[in-house]
């Protein structure tokens, strides 16, 4: 043998070798969940964690690949995946909101059926009915829900609220009076604290209003495109309502995020802020006692109280390259003890009727968690669950703009062009789905 | 040395690749800009003109137009402080000497920082309460010329305008200066000893000697006004209402949010269109009153 034959043949193990020590390491590999999303925030980050960290413990061989993407509501990640998906490479699972959100995915067939998940975890009984629906598009489940939070609480300053012996509004009309009372006896405390720069919390306001003159059913058959926009009694009295507030508003909002003017509320150069549940773990954070500094209660009481809920979801993209993973990683989200001290470190509430109201240190949450079980549950407008995101996008800037001038027939015929423009009948007819 | 068929591939290979992306993703965007594209999913329904039709006179033309004219106030508003800012700038700089060193990096900086950064900090400058712009007017006695600034609907483009002008004027004032340092040091100290001053100087030796360089700033300032996008998202998002929207705002909204993809990529295509019957004529005229 010559020292060529030599050299080929010890080249031709060295290969060999790679290749197989690549497989064998690859096989190893394998066991991966590659999962986006956007839970990026100081809260928010830990409570992913405590996901990941039940998760390894479940399946101790399986690799977490976390792609976080900021952006609140998911606004960033999904301009991410959409090129992900259109490119086919789905990642193993991803957030998504629920209902329109969720159905714009469906739509697109980029997500699968959930249904093993949901049948084996027994999610009909375990769940209520509405987030079942929420999840459901021609009969499947397409997401699988782990928390909620709750979007229609109205936060005010206690010392404030002592001061002037005022109780805290249970109406519409109930707030324009507090408001008032509060410009004429504080003239410089700004009522109600709002921050509309990012836009969205203009239609937290609003969904209240639209809550208290025309109750939960309106509401649903207003952001699912049911309602006559133009003739709508209720409609026309909630922009009215909302018109009288005005000026009662902090001056600025417009320059303003809703996390800047949470302080002073709690200060009390504010005096209420209607806004979601996610505001409590802000005002802690900043050292402002709940019960001292301030408080919140559901709002409106009146007709009815319900809970205004804004779902989180995971889903199984189609053409996922681990699906075992996939199943594992749902199975999880759906146990009560991860959702327990999940939703205690994210301040929202667990969905899983085996969470006792009690598993939350602040009364904010163990209030929003015994609401979750006895009263009626209506998904919230925001961030497009009930209306799709194009209607969301729209309805923002046309709040926003009636902050600025308020003209009712105007906003009322923009809403019908924006409503005809974005299909809100067609897209919110899964809702009316039996 | 002769050149073979190899080095043709070599040099002309990437070239042609980038022409092929560029020019095939232009071509791609404007078959989308013609189709009936809503939703996630791609969906190859040839729609002819009826996503610029939707915006030129259907339900979107008060947006579009709120945000063309909103790109007008940018390039007419924007380009002049900024460029002659940095040409001011840069003569300065050339007159200061060896302070030089240290007065260039501090102008310069603007542009090191993302727009990001940018528009945060100048966000909260202009914010009503608390911000820098009133806080001086109200320590001078002017407070009741204070301003809502970025929550003025009127306003609120003009505030963009002004942090885009900071961000930017380093730039000018950088292209300026090489092209000051390019003007022979005699015709200086020749003027100097027939006694023209520092002024005379600028009006008279420096303008007319730095038209190559104005070529470029203004060229690259207008690029700026027709794809401005991250200072718009980053301190207005738009608002109020949609009253500081721009056409790459619009587009990003239209496509990615609302997922009306054939209609962004009509306001894409209209932007390009915007680029080229903006830039093209002032390349053509400027270069043809460059000395040869």
């Amino acid at each position: 043998m010559t020292r060529h034959h030599m050299v080929i043949r010890w080249l031709a193990i060295a290969l060999a070798t790679t290749l197989g020590a690549t497989t064998a390491l690859y096989a190893a590999q394998q066991q991966q969940l590659v999962v986006y999303h956007w839970w990026t925030a100081g809260g928010e980050r830990q409570a992913m964690q405590v996901i990941f960290d039940a998760f390894t413990k479940k399946n101790p061989t399986t690799k977490i690949v976390d792609n976080p993407v900021a952006g609140g509501g998911g606004i960033t990640l999904k301009t991410v995946l959409l090129g992900l998906l259109a490119a086919k490479i789905p990642p193993d699972t991803f957030q998504s909101l629920s209902g329109a959100e969720l159905k714009q995915y469906v739509d697109g067939n980029y997500v699968a059926p959930v249904d093993d998940v949901w049948t084996a975890q027994n999610l009909n009984a375990n769940y209520p009915a509405v987030i079942g629906k929420m999840t459901t598009f021609s009969g499947k489940h397409y997401g699988i829900p782990m928390n909620a939070h709750r979007a229609n609480w109205l936060f005010y300053n206690t010392k404030l609220f002592k001061d002037l012996k005022l109780a805290p509004p249970t109406t519409a009309d109930d707030l324009i009076a507090a408001a008032k009372r509060i410009k004429a006896e504080k003239p410089g405390v700004a009522p109600i604290a709002i921050g509309t720069r990012e836009k969205w919390p203009a239609v937290f306001l609003f969904d209240v209003v639209l809550l208290s003159t025309g109750g939960p059913d309106v509401y649903e058959k207003f952001y699912t495109g049911q309602l006559d926009v133009k003739t709508s009694p209720e409609l026309r009295t909630a922009l009215e309502k909302y018109k009288d507030l005005i000026p009662y508003l902090y001056e600025f909002h417009g320059a303003k995020t809703w996390s800047d003017i949470a302080g002073p509320m709690a200060e009390g150069k504010m005096g209420m802020m209607v806004i979601g549940d996610f505001a409590a773990g802000l005002l802690v954070q900043a050292g402002f006692k709940e019960g001292v500094d301030w408080d919140a209660v559901g709002f409106p009481q009146k007709p009815q109280e319900v809970f205004l809920m804004i779902v989180d979801t995971f889903v199984r993209p189609v053409g996922a390259k681990h699906p075992e993973a996939t199943t594992a990683w749902l199975t999880n989200l759906t146990d009560p003890q991860v959702q327990g001290t999940f939703n205690i470190v994210k301040g929202s509430i667990a969905i899983h009727k085996a969470v006792p109201d009690s598993t939350y240190p602040d009364k904010l949450h163990r209030t929003a968690s015994a609401t979750f079980k006895s009263k009626r549950i209506v998904p919230s407008s925001i961030h497009g669950v009930l209306a799709p995101p194009a209607f969301l996008s729209d309805w923002q800037d046309i709040l926003t703009r009636f902050l600025y001038s308020p003209d009712v027939n105007r906003a009322l015929t923009e809403i019908s062009d924006a409503m005809t423009l974005d299909k809100v009948t067609e897209s919110g007819n899964w809702y009316w789905a039996k | 040395m002769t050149y073979t068929r190899t080095h043709l591939v070599l040099f002309l290979g990437p070239l042609l690749l980038i022409i092929v992306l560029m020019y095939g993703m232009m071509a791609w965007t404007a078959a989308v800009a013609m189709d009936d594209w809503v939703g996630m999913a791609p969906v190859w329904k040839f729609a002819g003109w009826n996503n610029f039709h939707a915006l030129l006179t259907g339900t979107l033309r008060q947006r579009f137009l709120t945000s063309l004219r909103n790109n007008l106030t940018w390039l007419g508003v924007f380009i002049l402080p900024t460029a002659s800012l940095g040409l001011l700038l840069a003569y300065g700089l050339d007159l200061v000497g060896r302070a030089e060193r240290v007065l260039r990096p501090l102008f310069l900086y603007p542009m090191a920082l993302s727009f990001v950064v940018t528009g945060t900090v100048w966000a909260w400058m202009y914010d009503p309460d608390a911000g820098v712009f009133n806080d001086i007017l109200r320590s001078i006695g002017l407070g009741r010329w204070t301003q809502p600034w970025i929550a003025d609907p009127t306003l609120g483009t003009f505030c963009l305008i002004g942090a885009a002008v900071w961000q930017y004027t380093g730039f000018a004032m950088t292209l300026y200066l090489a092209a000051i340092r390019d003007i022979p040091r005699e015709i200086f100290e020749a003027a100097r000893v027939d006694g023209a001053t520092d002024v005379n100087l600028f009006r008279y030796v420096v303008v007319p000697n730095v038209g190559h360089a104005t070529m470029i700033v203004v060229a690259m300032l207008i690029l700026v006004t027709l794809k401005v996008f991250d200072l718009v998202w980053v301190m207005t998002f738009g608002g109020p209402g949609n009253s500081t929207e721009v056409l790459s705002f619009f587009m990003f909204v239209a496509t990615f949010r609302q997922q009306f993809v054939g209609v962004g990529a009509a306001i894409s295509v209209v932007i390009m269109l915007l680029a080229i019957a903006v830039v093209v004529p002032y390349a053509w005229w400027s270069t043809r009153r460059l000395p040869t």
